[in-house]
């Protein structure tokens, strides 16, 4: 038949080769959060000249001191330039990896008060984010392929009571009752002040005191993803795919499992690597609460000072983080999705 | 098995006694029709080796009947009755003897393989699976199914560098062959193929049909099948059963059923799908008195002059319309005809002024269509559109009158309700009042395409493209659609450009065929010329494979 040429037509179009399109999409994408970090960094520097209070006051605040000498101080941190002139030294500074001196910690730069805090932070909120995104998938998936029954019930009624709990109550309630009442967790910092542990025993050690930010942070995000995957799933319940995995005979948990799991996962990865960035800005409270020695309790400390080099620092490092995971996001969603692979 | 009459030798390959399925009522809120009656009280035998056609309009009861076979309902459903597969009772198995019989005694080519397919899987997983499940022990290794997966894709003509594709990468008719060598995978007896072919065109419906009906005949497979096409059934099936409203109306030999239907249902199912070259589908003839075609292309009403439109992506161009010219004269109905991807529906786009061609224009009542916004507001006023699925076409949150009435808001005509009323009523939804607070959801499927007509007549335009008006509408619905355009057509001399892949549409209601194939128009002449006398070779291919005029099976 002369006329059977429209098949091969749709699919030549489609050979472009695999590679090529890939490093494009990668470039596209990485050129995408390049910008985005761009404009953090501009938007990082006004952002925190807007804000109300004057640190040099608060940097002399409770001693005697001459007009002369705060406009000395101002003139040191560079306060009095033109705020074109600051904004031209942050960009150079920032361009040699240098975020400039902290006020308060005078003798610290910003560089390194944030290296030093990144790890904890991470620590604490990459397994918060690892044990939420892990329960939340399964119970979501659950719940869906049983909806109404009463583990659907339990599971989601449980899911967003602890979500519309407030962080801060939830952290100090586990703090008072495991930690003050009960005794049997540490209730501040990282390490038990003093001891000196060293190997194994540091690790458990930190884990110990652990395991009561990681449970708040827990208890409080992992409703999102419960009710975005159990929604997803949903979507994916009456698909015909699903019908015919069950006419090929598997057994309903692989028809679960093999077909509607992946299928659902789609749209779920965008929003875990969106809500994870914003995990780590969200540790700020559960950190505050338990002294966790991280970013987010330093982010709070700069915060009422205003310590503007260190809010900036901590600004701009909490974005790239949010960035980053954005553009991994990215990069998984095209593993899983075989048709964005030739997009 | 319980007490079978039947000695097991005698059973029949399939056999349906005294089903009757009903529809839970939780979704509905009124107690009163508090079940739906989907297959009332329905017995059918399908011998070894034999092919049955089960024909009837969607919501008859056909999908739910084959679905009991596999016990696929819902949990909703109600099956009450016996379903005989191979003489077992299918409703009375153990979860585990259902899996095991599933897949591997009877399998089903499942309706729109774009969906049935799952998106995240390849082809050659997706086949594999089910000899997994249930011929592991004849193939034990990924290489002895991968090895039975490339001979199903051959057995189905697609290359084995297929098995590789994920379905988003196949066409629609290679996702059907997908299918099908899927269904054929585990070598059950009993197929069951639910719309083969609807949703592709008719040269990939040729194709998949040859393929289904050779397979079929070699292997002396049972086949039921399943369409709302008389035509399809009697090419692939002995047999071809007509439903409705759950019951069979009629029943019989393929050729007997469709020459010579007996049920008024079944000749209405037969009479939306014309043989071409039958008179009594064809449109009346002119009157005296109608408006008269005039002759000559000095006169036409819009015309299309040397037209191209190229699309580029990633440095590749693609010429989607070649150099067409093509005139149409007021109160002309044209029919536009031609494979999906032969460019007509971009050819529509461009004389709607929302696709600008790379060269060419079009012209109408002389004049070349105008690029700026304001002067185009005044030519689409004269120029309306109809679209293929009215579902899709209509906004579901805004009323009829609303639907109605956009255009003339849009246009800022005076009198709205009165226009409004007028165009419902010529659409034929009267009174029109009892329709102006419906939403679409609440209408069937030809209130919503007379609703989209009625939006198009409320601004009295002189002509109107109709992109595929009937193609997503049942048989007898589809009847009434293009009576109404007729009628339009006689009493406001309305002129039509239908764009279709059905040439028993054309032959319905065209004065004129053009025939479109890969961007270049190859035939253009009336409609008798065209479809009787074709002299393109691709119009004659095109009409070779109309299922109408496919061999049936005697």
């Amino acid at each position: 038949m002369t006329i059977a040429s429209n098949d091969a037509v749709t699919v030549a179009a489609d050979d472009t080769p695999r590679g090529a399109s890939l490093r494009r999409y990668v470039a596209v994408k990485a050129g995408g959060a390049l910008i985005s970090l761009a404009m953090v960094v501009v938007l990082g520097f006004f952002a925190f000249r807007v804000l109300p209070g004057d640190p040099v006051r608060t940097m002399t605040q409770g001693r005697q001191v001459t007009p002369e000498q705060l406009e000395g101080l101002r003139r040191q941190l560079g306060l009095d330039d033109p705020l074109l002139v600051q904004f031209w030294n942050y960009l150079r500074d920032l361009a040699t990896g240098d975020l400039g001196q902290s006020y308060v910690y005078k003798n610290s730069s910003v560089a390194e008060l944030i290296a030093d805090r990144l790890l904890p932070t991470l620590l604490l909120t990459g397994t918060a984010a690892a044990i939420s995104v892990v329960l939340g998938l399964w119970l979501g998936q659950r719940t869906a392929w049983r909806r109404g029954s009463w583990f659907d019930k339990v599971h989601t009624g449980l899911a967003l009571t602890f979500w519309s709990v407030p962080t801060f109550w939830l952290g100090l309630l586990l703090l008072l009752v495991f930690g003050g009442g009960l005794g049997w967790f540490p209730t501040t910092g990282m390490t038990t002040a003093g001891a000196g542990y060293t190997g194994v025993e540091h690790v458990l050690d930190v884990a110990h005191h652990l395991v009561l930010p990681v449970i708040t942070m827990v208890a409080v995000v992992y409703a999102q993803y419960l009710m975005v995957m159990r929604a997803s799933v949903l979507e994916e319940m009456h698909s015909d795919y699903l019908t015919t995995a069950r006419a090929k005979g598997l057994r309903d948990d692989l028809v679960r499992t093999r077909h509607a799991v992946p299928n659902a996962l789609l749209p779920t990865v965008t929003l875990i690597f969106l809500t994870v960035g914003g995990l780590v800005g969200g540790a700020v409270t559960v950190e505050s609460v338990f002294s966790w020695p991280g970013l987010g309790y330093l982010t709070y400390q700069a915060l009422s000072e205003p310590d503007l080099p260190l809010l900036q620092g901590t600004f701009v490092v909490f974005s790239a983080i949010v960035i980053l995971m954005n553009f991994v996001a990215d990069l998984v969603y095209r593993v899983l999705d075989p048709r964005l692979r030739s997009a | 098995m319980s007490e079978s009459a039947t000695p097991p030798d005698e059973a029949a390959a399939l056999e349906w006694r005294d089903v009757t399925v009903t529809y839970g009522a939780r979704v509905r809120a009124d107690a009163d029709t508090a079940r739906t009656v989907a297959v009332a009280d329905l017995s059918l035998r399908v011998e070894r080796g034999g092919t049955v056609g089960i024909a009837g309009e969607s919501g008859c009861g056909k999908s739910t009947l084959v679905s009991t076979v596999l016990r696929l309902l819902p949990r909703s459903a109600d099956v009450a009755g016996q379903v005989l597969l191979d003489g077992e009772d299918v409703g009375a198995m153990t979860w585990g003897r259902l899996r095991a019989v599933r897949w591997a005694e009877a399998s089903i080519v499942f309706q729109g393989a774009m969906h049935a397919l799952n998106p995240v899987r390849t082809v050659r997983h997706q086949v594999a699976e089910a000899l997994e499940l249930h011929l592991a022990k004849a193939y034990p290794t990924d290489a002895a199914r991968s090895a039975r997966v490339d001979e199903l894709l051959a057995l189905v003509d697609l290359p084995a560098a297929k098995a590789a594709s994920y379905p988003h990468e196949l066409s629609g008719g290679q996702k059907q062959r997908v299918m099908i060598a899927m269904a054929l995978v585990c070598d059950p007896d009993v197929i069951i193929a639910d719309e083969p072919t609807t949703a592709l065109d008719v040269v990939v419906q040729a194709q998949v049909l040859e393929v289904l009906a050779g397979l079929v005949r070699e292997r002396g497979l049972t086949l039921v099948m399943i369409s709302h096409d008389l035509a399809v059934l009697a090419a692939v099936c002995e047999r071809i059963v007509v439903m409705r409203e759950g019951r069979i109306v009629e029943e019989g030999p393929s050729r007997r059923v469709l020459d010579a239907p007996e049920h008024p249902h079944t000749r209405e199912l037969a009479a939306a799908f014309p043989v071409i070259g039958d008179p009594a589908s064809r449109r009346p003839a002119r009157a005296a008195g109608e408006p008269v075609l005039p002759t000559g292309d000095d006169a036409a009403l819009l015309e299309v002059r040397d037209l191209v439109v190229d699309f580029r992506a990633r440095g590749t161009t693609i010429r989607a319309v070649d150099h067409v010219s093509l005139a149409c004269a007021p109160g002309e109905i044209v029919a536009l005809v031609g494979q999906s991807g032969s460019g007509k529906t971009t050819l529509a786009r461009a004389v709607l002024g929302l696709q600008q061609p790379t060269s060419g224009e079009v012209a109408y009542a002389g004049k070349p269509l105008p690029r700026r916004r304001a002067a185009l507001t005044a030519y689409r006023r004269a120029v309306q559109f109809v679209l293929q699925d009215p579902s899709a076409s209509l906004n579901p949150k805004h009323t009829v009158y609303d639907a109605v009435a956009e255009g003339l808001r849009i246009h800022k005509v005076a009198d709205e309700e009165a226009r409004v009323r007028q165009a419902l009523t010529q659409a034929e939804l009267t009174p029109p009042e009892a329709f102006f607070g419906a939403i679409p959801s609440e209408l069937s499927g030809g209130q919503r395409q007379r609703v989209v007509i009625a939006g198009a007549l409320a601004l009295e335009p002189t002509f109107l493209v109709a992109d595929e008006p009937v193609a997503s509408l049942d048989a007898s619905v589809r009847g009434e659609i293009l009576d109404l355009l007729l009628r339009l057509n006689r009493e406001l001399g309305l002129g039509a450009l239908v764009i279709t892949h059905d040439l028993g549409l054309a032959w319905n209601i065209a004065d004129r065929v053009v025939v479109m194939h890969q961007g270049r128009i190859v035939e253009n002449g009336t409609c008798e010329q065209v479809l009787l006398d074709p002299q393109h070779d691709y119009t004659k291919s095109l009409l070779a494979v109309v299922p109408s005029a496919l061999e049936v099976r005697a």
